[in-house]
């Protein structure tokens, strides 16, 4: 703006006719117009201090499809730079220390101003998953998941920290300012008070009640929308986010492409991409990427969540009457919360696990993923591990989160590994596969019941959950062994040993871990501390860029875990594989894979069975009851879900001809 | 005791009834009130009952006890336990 312009004095005649149009400056010397300064487009404006006014010839386009000539009506204006073609109109008080870029428009505001070295949000500690303290995360502009998920949860490693809370404390810095911006073509509107707030460009500030000490990041191609009387401070809200309908947020930072609203309201938590929160509360939360809370009662405290959904009325309590409200809770990736189900933490879930009903029990379930967690009438948690891995559910979600990323623009803070079987899930399947075998042996048949990190576990169904899991297992394995030797044979490779080879530069652990939505081998996570903790990454672009080259490298470092994976599970080397087992294998995953999906439509029929007809045909007759519900609810045959998976299993059968024949006629 | 009598007696253990309400005709659903976790859990029970393997997804679709009985007896059979 300042950069584009060249500023001189007010002519005579300048301020003469500002002054006929109402104008009055505390001294007309100080303030200074870019060449091309239309007078005639300021009216009512006082000026305080040294003010620096653009050309004010071009107009601004509305919503409404009209335009508004830009120009300053009715507004004081104190230490401000304004760029060509802003429009400022009616502000009640005064807009006081900010730099505004060309083309923004300021409606009907009252104050908007900065104080002197204000941080716009960055720098604010927010109290994350301890109410009390303890695992503040440092909020800046450029905060990933990642980074705050190190910050919050890594506190064992005090090195870490310390370097951790140097690089945001740095970042911080690199904002603060005696003046605040307002970004090009950003448009305020309707709103009485806005204190220490940048607004980034094409963002939307309407009717809002309060904005103090934050930043509303937003661009062209990410418009950031803040509407409808909600109340914020100390915030930062990323790009293509959404905080409307009277939303309360208080120390809270909302991340690309969250929509936040319907009066929720939210403090000390950290909202990662494309969360959704309306009607309830959260406190201290730390909601990983796609967390997702829609109905009222609804309170999430004091918890770590991604891909999470919680059902109405879900609740968690961190505080027993003793020290505070110190306590919590940990429910991995997928996990969806039942109606009115309630948790007393500390309490931790594995991924994509159901919980339903009132647990008043500690139980610790993370390394059994996929699992039924139902509260019994005493409290005590029931569990049966891996119920959940061949529903239409986990098939649906696998499926839509990819697509409902909100994300715009090049830049995209987080990182997000969205598959749903994964070295992660499959190796916590490996692990509760052992600990369930080990429980069976050495159980008596007498023994009705099994404890298991303080979740109950019917005894006669442990060989059941291992049945499950070891499906899954077997089959995650052959669709990657199959999925890697078709690509090695399409690219001319003719040994079957060449088509299992791993990259030298791929990395290994046993176990993976979920970094706020990024998975990757345990070993690069420990890499990447030591790296920072040496301070050879000492600032977030390194910080950054290491995650993505570790992001770049996951199918390298995927297929390195499932060929060490594959000789554990079968006991059998890879590479010393014949072509009949190469043929054998491809049958056995067809036969497992498509017995998988018909147990996914076999989960998806229940929804179209006569229990689910219960109340259709309103005042009719069985045969009416009936057709309510085909055309209300449709057919089976045609549900467009059903058909993707009866899709599925075809080319399943497909791809495991032409494998059989390629490697008939190649090895 | 036959097939049919350990089935009953299994379904009532599990399901909490008095096995003489247990009929063969007696739909796990419909007339015993068995819900869908507690059809895995019958699944769970015949298996070890009868030292078998059951395809859950093909056992799930059975209706009735008596369709039960018919179902373990051909898994008996097949599995080499008849």
């Amino acid at each position: 703006m300042s950069q584009q312009n060249s500023y001189r004095n007010l002519t005579k005649e300048q301020i003469k006719i500002l002054r006929e149009q109402g104008c009055s400056a505390q001294d007309w010397s100080l303030v200074k117009v870019a060449d091309g300064f239309n007078p005639t487009r300021v009216r009512n404006a006082q000026f305080f201090g040294c003010v620096h006014l653009g050309r004010f010839t071009g107009n601004i386009k509305t919503d409404g499809g009209f335009e508004k000539p830009s120009g300053i009506y009715n507004a004081t204006i104190a230490d401000c730079k304004i760029g060509n073609d802003v429009r400022i109109y009616n502000i009640g008080v005064h807009i006081a220390n900010y730099d505004i870029s060309p083309g923004a428009c300021i409606e009907n505001v009252g104050t908007m101003a900065t104080q002197r070295r204000a941080l716009f949000g960055n720098g604010v500690k927010v109290s994350v998953l301890n109410e009390a303290g303890g695992r503040e995360v440092i909020l800046f502009d450029e905060l990933s998941a990642q980074f705050a998920y190190l910050m919050c949860m890594h506190r064992y490693r005090a090195g870490l920290i310390k370097k951790l809370v140097e690089i945001a404390r740095n970042e911080a810095e690199k904002v603060r300012a005696d003046r605040g911006k307002v970004g090009p073509a950003a448009q305020i509107s309707s709103t009485p008070q806005i204190i220490d707030v940048n607004v980034g460009a094409h963002a939307v500030i309407n009717a809002v009640a309060s904005l103090v000490n934050g930043t509303v990041l937003s661009s062209a191609e990410a418009k950031t929308i803040v509407d409808s009387n909600v109340v914020a401070k100390d915030f930062i809200i990323a790009e293509a986010a959404s905080v409307t309908g009277a939303a309360h947020l208080k120390k809270i930072f909302v991340g690309q492409g969250c929509q936040i609203g319907k009066q929720f309201s939210a403090e000390n938590s950290l909202f990662f991409s494309n969360c959704e929160a309306f009607n309830g509360e959260a406190c201290s939360i730390f909601a990983g990427p796609y967390t997702v809370t829609h109905h009222k009662s609804t309170l999430l405290i004091a918890c770590l969540f991604s891909f999470y959904n919680a059902g109405s009325g879900t609740n968690q309590s961190n505080h027993m009457y003793k020290l505070g409200p110190v306590h919590e809770g940990k429910l991995e990736r997928g996990t969806k919360a039942g109606s009115f189900s309630y948790m007393m933490w500390p309490c931790r879930v594995g991924p994509f696990s159901i919980i339903l009903g009132k647990h008043t029990r500690i139980f610790d379930t993370s390394d059994f993923p996929f699992t039924h967690l139902e509260a019994a009438p005493n409290g005590k948690c029931l569990m049966i591990p891996g119920l959940y891995l061949a529903t239409a559910g986990t098939l649906r979600d696998g499926a839509k989160w990819p697509s409902r990323d909100r994300r715009k623009g090049a830049k995209k803070r987080d990182i997000i590994s969205f598959d749903i079987f994964s070295p992660y899930t499959v190796g916590k399947m490996m692990k509760a596969c052992s600990v369930l075998k080990n429980l069976q042996d050495n159980t008596e048949k007498s023994v009705e019941e099994v404890s298991i990190n303080g979740a109950q576990m019917k005894r006669v169904l442990l060989r059941t959950s291992q049945k499950f899991y070891r499906t899954a297992i077997e089959m995650y394995l052959l669709e990657k062994v199959l999925a890697r030797s078709k690509k090695a044979l399409d690219g001319g490779i003719k040994k079957i040993p060449e088509t299992f080879a791993s990259d030298a530069d791929a990395a290994y652990s046993p176990d993976w871990v979920d970094i706020a939505g990024q998975l990757m081998p345990k070993q690069r996570l420990l890499n990447i501390a030591a790296a920072i903790e040496s301070g050879k990454i000492d600032n977030l672009s390194a910080f950054s860029n290491e995650l993505d080259k570790i992001h770049q490298a996951i199918h390298k470092d995927e297929w390195l875990w499932v060929k060490n994976t594959y000789r554990e599970f079968f006991n059998r080397d890879l590479e010393s594989l014949t072509k009949d087992e190469l043929i054998q294998a491809a049958e056995s995953y067809q036969k497992t894979r498509t017995n998988f999906l018909k147990q996914v439509l076999a989960d998806a029929e229940k929804d179209f069975d006569k229990l689910s007809r219960t109340g259709f045909g309103q005042d009719g007759s069985t045969e009416d009851r009936d057709e309510d519900f085909h055309q209300v609810r449709g057919q089976y045959n045609a549900n467009k879900f059903v058909k993707e998976v009866c899709d599925n299993i075809e080319a399943v059968e497909r791809w495991v001809n032409e494998y059989k024949e390629k490697i008939a006629t190649i090895l | 005791m036959d097939i049919e009598q350990r089935v009953k007696k299994a379904v009532a253990r599990q399901l909490k009834i008095d096995e003489h309400e247990i009929k063969p005709e007696s739909d796990f659903v419909k007339d015993l009130g068995a819900e869908s976790i507690q059809s895995i859990e019958l699944i769970a029970v015949f298996e070890e009952e009868f030292d078998i393997e059951m395809d859950e997804q093909v056992a799930l679709a059975v209706k009735t006890v008596g369709d039960a009985v018919n179902f373990i007896k051909k898994a008996m059979q097949e599995q080499g336990k008849l």
